[in-house]
């Protein structure tokens, strides 16, 4: 890797707030005022964002929290970040039931209705988000991170088992 | 210490999931609701309402730590966010950070307002404390690698220096430590935890606030570190309703200390069913 590019990988750029929020608009409907209090910053290919606050001047490893990978086209949100913000999505996103739930946290895919549009979608379950889904060709792709998911996570739980039942 | 040999006894006995409801994500009511539904055993504990014991073998796999609705964390750890009381807005450095219990508690204590930086020189040991961070939903914390003993600027209006430790008081998580622990490595420890309690000073507002912690008994490693500050800064007492603290030791090996160590905390498994802590907070003159 030449110096030149270490270097480029190493900084945060400000980005302008509406620029950022209205590709959030775009995909999802969320609203900018959702993001008001925050500021977008880019390293490389991540878009991160941080409370409104003066940074002092230190060489930072993270600052707040990557939303949002530029990587490739479309852009990918990132799982926390719908965790927070995909709440106020009102489009491309999709509510699943317990046994869609189990397969999505699980990391799998799995069949999913035709109704979205291709690309990344908010994934919910019983009114939480569990994070990101990429929906292509009639099938959900759970972008869940390894490290977060789960092993069939409600066949273990009493209140899961009991709604079987009913 | 009071009786000892209660002290000892409970160091054989395994120590109760804690974890902390992450107010960032969910109301308290709102999860303790899930638990109930979900059939999942919890007591909160008596001195701190987002604190909960969980009655389960593998807290980490539950589906609310994953969604980052509560955070595994020792009972005592969530002490020194409460006694540092950062509030919305403010500027507060932690200088030991990861894995960001603490951090993660300061940022919601602030409602995720204000400016977090979350100091941790290791670079492995940079990842977790970003996951944890980016599971609980924090929004004002901002990570540097600095030597903390060296970091660069302040002020701040508030600096949490948990510092590195002999451990002593995590016997109950992974036994052999106290076996382990000698005088002579924390008197090594303690050329570091002074240096980084004087950087912690020189970083802080005046009239400031500085907590001090560690998780081990070694005087060596706790009112020996905080008296070197005494010059610059005094002590205010620390005292929480339902949770037992042992003042602070004024003297060690037949030597006085100054009297107003016993401002510090030490807190004690057998006393609250715990591991153990030490906790002081300081005030920058």
């Amino acid at each position: 890797m030449s110096p030149k590019s270490s270097r480029i990988r190493n900084v945060f750029e400000q980005l302008v707030f509406s620029e950022v929020a209205d590709l959030w608009h775009s995909r999802f409907g969320i609203e900018e005022q959702v993001f008001m209090g925050l500021q977008f910053f880019q390293k490389a290919q991540s878009i991160w964002a941080i409370s409104n606050v003066n940074l002092p001047r230190l060489s930072y490893e993270a600052l707040g929290m990557r939303i949002m990978n530029m990587k490739s086209t479309p852009w990918k949100p990132a799982t926390s970040a719908l965790q927070i913000f995909g709440g106020y999505a009102t489009k491309n996103l999709v509510h699943l039931n317990e046994e869609q739930a189990m397969v999505f946290l699980g990391g799998e895919s799995q069949l999913s209705p035709s109704y979205l549009e291709p690309g990344y979608v908010v994934v919910f379950y019983r009114g939480d988000v569990l994070g990101c889904g990429l929906y292509s060709h009639g099938k959900l792709v759970s972008q869940i991170p390894k490290e977060r998911r789960m092993e069939g996570f409600c066949g273990k739980r009493a209140g899961f088992v009991e709604s079987e039942v009913i | 210490m009071p009786d000892f040999e209660a002290f000892q006894a409970v160091q054989c006995l395994p120590l109760c999931n804690s974890s902390r409801i992450n107010t960032l994500k969910i109301d308290r009511a709102g999860l303790l609701e899930r638990l109930e539904r979900a059939g999942i055993g919890y007591r909160v504990f008596e001195w701190y309402p987002l604190g909960l014991k969980l009655d389960v073998e593998s807290p980490g796999k539950l589906q609310e730590n994953l969604l980052g609705y509560i955070h595994i964390q020792e009972e005592l750890s969530m002490v020194p966010p409460l006694v540092l009381d950062p509030h919305p807005g403010e500027q507060i450095l932690d200088l030991c950070a990861s894995p960001g219990s603490k951090t993660t508690q300061i940022s919601q204590m602030m409602n995720n307002r204000g400016l977090v930086i979350a100091n941790e020189p290791s670079l492995g040991r940079v990842a977790p404390l970003r996951s944890n961070c980016e599971r609980l939903g924090v929004l004002n914390v901002a990570i540097t690698r600095y030597d903390g003993r060296n970091f660069p600027r302040g002020p701040f209006d508030r600096v949490l220096v948990d510092a590195p430790c002999s451990s002593e008081g995590r016997e109950r998580k992974g036994p052999g430590v106290l076996a382990r622990s000698s005088s002579k490595k924390s008197l090594d420890l303690q050329a570091l935890q002074i240096d980084l309690l004087k950087n912690a000073l020189r970083l802080v507002k005046s009239g400031g606030i500085v907590v001090y912690s560690t998780c081990t008994y070694a005087p060596e490693e706790n009112e020996l570190v905080v008296k070197t500050c005494l010059d610059v800064a005094r002590l205010e007492n620390i005292s929480i309703p339902g949770l037992k603290e042992c003042r602070g030791l004024t003297e060690w090996n037949g030597e006085p200390l100054d009297n107003d160590l016993m401002n510090c905390a030490r807190y004690y498994p057998h006393l609250n069913d715990t591991g153990g802590f030490f906790v002081a907070k300081i005030i920058k003159n």
